[in-house]
């Protein structure tokens, strides 16, 4: 899984968001590392919807801008969860080779 | 500044061009205030990584299937080799703007600059730029330009042959012409010389029998002079004037090419929008056919252009040979126009319709 894809499923992991707070969310995860563009989001949610991992939560409008809902799946939670326990066996076994390394860095 | 948010939205409206109709009217709105939500106030025009973004994701959607990678090679291949086949299709509309053919008179003084003292006979001036059995191609040609004989449409050129010529020291002739085309304004590229195995076996003591091509520009004329030694052709030596190729050929075949390109992403993407979600039976069927097609188009053109490349390399040139022989057409006009059948066929079971229109698939409809 790619970095954007596992921001965008790690910032809907608490609750529904709309694209621009989506996009917000992910600034803010990645410390303004991640730079989403609305194009590559919404291509991302198709990518996501058609995969059954993001579904649409529900409509609103708020001064007269349309926010499109968008939330994680079951199934979304299930790979999001896969993924984040992958990272962090990757990182367990960096850390321990680090340390071994350079005791004090660890 | 809500006049400059209109604007901008408007501009950001016209990016989403890129992508098919359904999906505008589907997310068009989402996607533009999703922007405008982004921009600092006061911005009235989107930024290049903005535009390149949209226009990017705008042409993947078209391509409907978001959860596949695969159809994005499919496109990329098809929009390539169309865009080759348009270019090369664009370049030869774009030869029209090429100079008529030097007239007998004018080539023959030419001829004369050459060998003088010596006459060039029996000198012909084929009657278009590009010529089939030495005419001009016309419709009875088609059924063998598609097959066998594309190859034979090649360039027309004034010919003529130096008469007399079993007296003369042929290796000292091509010297000579060498000189006098430079002395003429010409700009001559080194006389290539090739030996003839005309034997066929060991027997006979190896080849006694070899080839000089020697040729020549000066403004849109190219003059090659084919000279045999040892050989059985009399007369040995002849001079041919080709036109060189016009300078709009080179920004047409970019513009053919862009213009397939995109057109070919255009229809390949209705096609896969199509087609994504119906009947396991038409799916396999439309990919089939794509396959039948990407295979006759791409399968020439490594062969024809590691061939030619290697002759333009070896051999010198004044003019590019034009970019159709490179995708091999006309000679293997067969496989393109197989490939053609196939991509109409599949274009016409992708077009069939829907038994039920299933709602969730608006957005990839488009």
């Amino acid at each position: 899984m790619r970095e954007p894809t596992f921001l965008i499923l790690t910032a809907l992991a608490d609750q529904p968001r709309h694209g621009y707070g989506i996009i917000q969310e992910v600034d803010t995860l990645s410390a303004s590392r991640v730079a989403l563009l609305p194009g590559t989001l919404y291509t991302a949610l198709d990518r996501l919807a058609a995969q059954g991992l993001v579904e649409r939560d529900r409509d609103e409008v708020a001064e007269g801008r349309l926010r499109r809902y968008y939330r994680l799946t079951d199934n979304g939670l299930k790979v999001l969860d896969a993924e984040a326990a992958r990272l962090r066996q990757l990182a367990t076994v960096a850390e321990a080779r680090l340390r071994a390394v350079r005791p004090r860095t660890a | 500044m809500s006049g400059s948010v209109s604007r901008l939205e408007k501009r950001y409206r016209l990016l989403l061009l890129s992508y098919p109709r359904a999906y505008r009217r589907e997310r068009g709105k989402e996607i533009v205030d999703t922007l405008a939500d982004l921009a600092p106030p006061g911005r009235t025009r989107p930024t290049v990584r903005e535009a390149f973004d949209l226009i990017r994701h705008g042409l993947r959607a078209r391509l409907g299937r978001p959860a596949s990678r695969s159809v994005v090679v499919w496109a990329v291949l098809t929009a390539i080799v169309w865009a080759l086949f348009s270019a090369a299709m664009a370049s030869r509309l774009a030869w029209e703007t090429a100079r008529p053919l030097p007239s007998v008179a004018r080539a023959s003084a030419v001829f004369a600059t050459v060998a003088p003292g010596r006459k060039v006979s029996d000198v012909q001036r084929s009657p278009a730029t590009f010529v089939m059995y030495g005419q001009p191609l016309s419709r009875q040609d088609l059924g063998e330009l598609i097959f066998p004989d594309g190859g034979e449409y090649t360039f027309g050129s004034t010919t003529g042959s130096m008469g007399g010529a079993s007296d003369v020291d042929l290796h000292r002739f091509a010297e000579d012409a060498v000189r006098r085309l430079h002395a003429t304004g010409w700009d001559v590229g080194r006389p290539y010389t090739q030996v003839l195995d005309t034997c066929g076996s060991d027997d006979c003591g190896g080849p006694t029998e070899s080839e000089t091509y020697l040729t020549a520009r000066r403004g849109d004329d190219v003059i090659t002079i084919y000279i045999e030694y040892g050989g059985m052709i009399t007369p040995p030596v002849s001079i041919s004037i080709e036109r060189a190729t016009p300078w709009p050929v080179y920004p047409a075949s970019v513009a053919g090419g862009a213009v397939g390109a995109v057109i070919a992403w255009f229809v390949f993407g209705w096609a896969s929008r199509r087609t994504d979600g119906r009947h396991p039976a038409l799916r396999v069927l439309t990919a089939l056919l794509l396959g039948i097609s990407l295979f006759l188009w791409w399968l020439p053109i490594p062969f024809s252009s590691w061939s030619l490349l290697r002759h333009q390399l070896t051999e010198p040139h004044y003019k590019w040979h034009p970019l159709w022989e490179w995708l091999g057409q006309p000679a293997l006009a067969l496989f393109f126009l197989v490939g053609c059948v196939a991509a109409l066929t599949g274009l016409a079971v992708a077009a069939l319709p829907r038994r039920r229109p299933d709602p969730s698939m608006d957005v990839a409809t488009g």
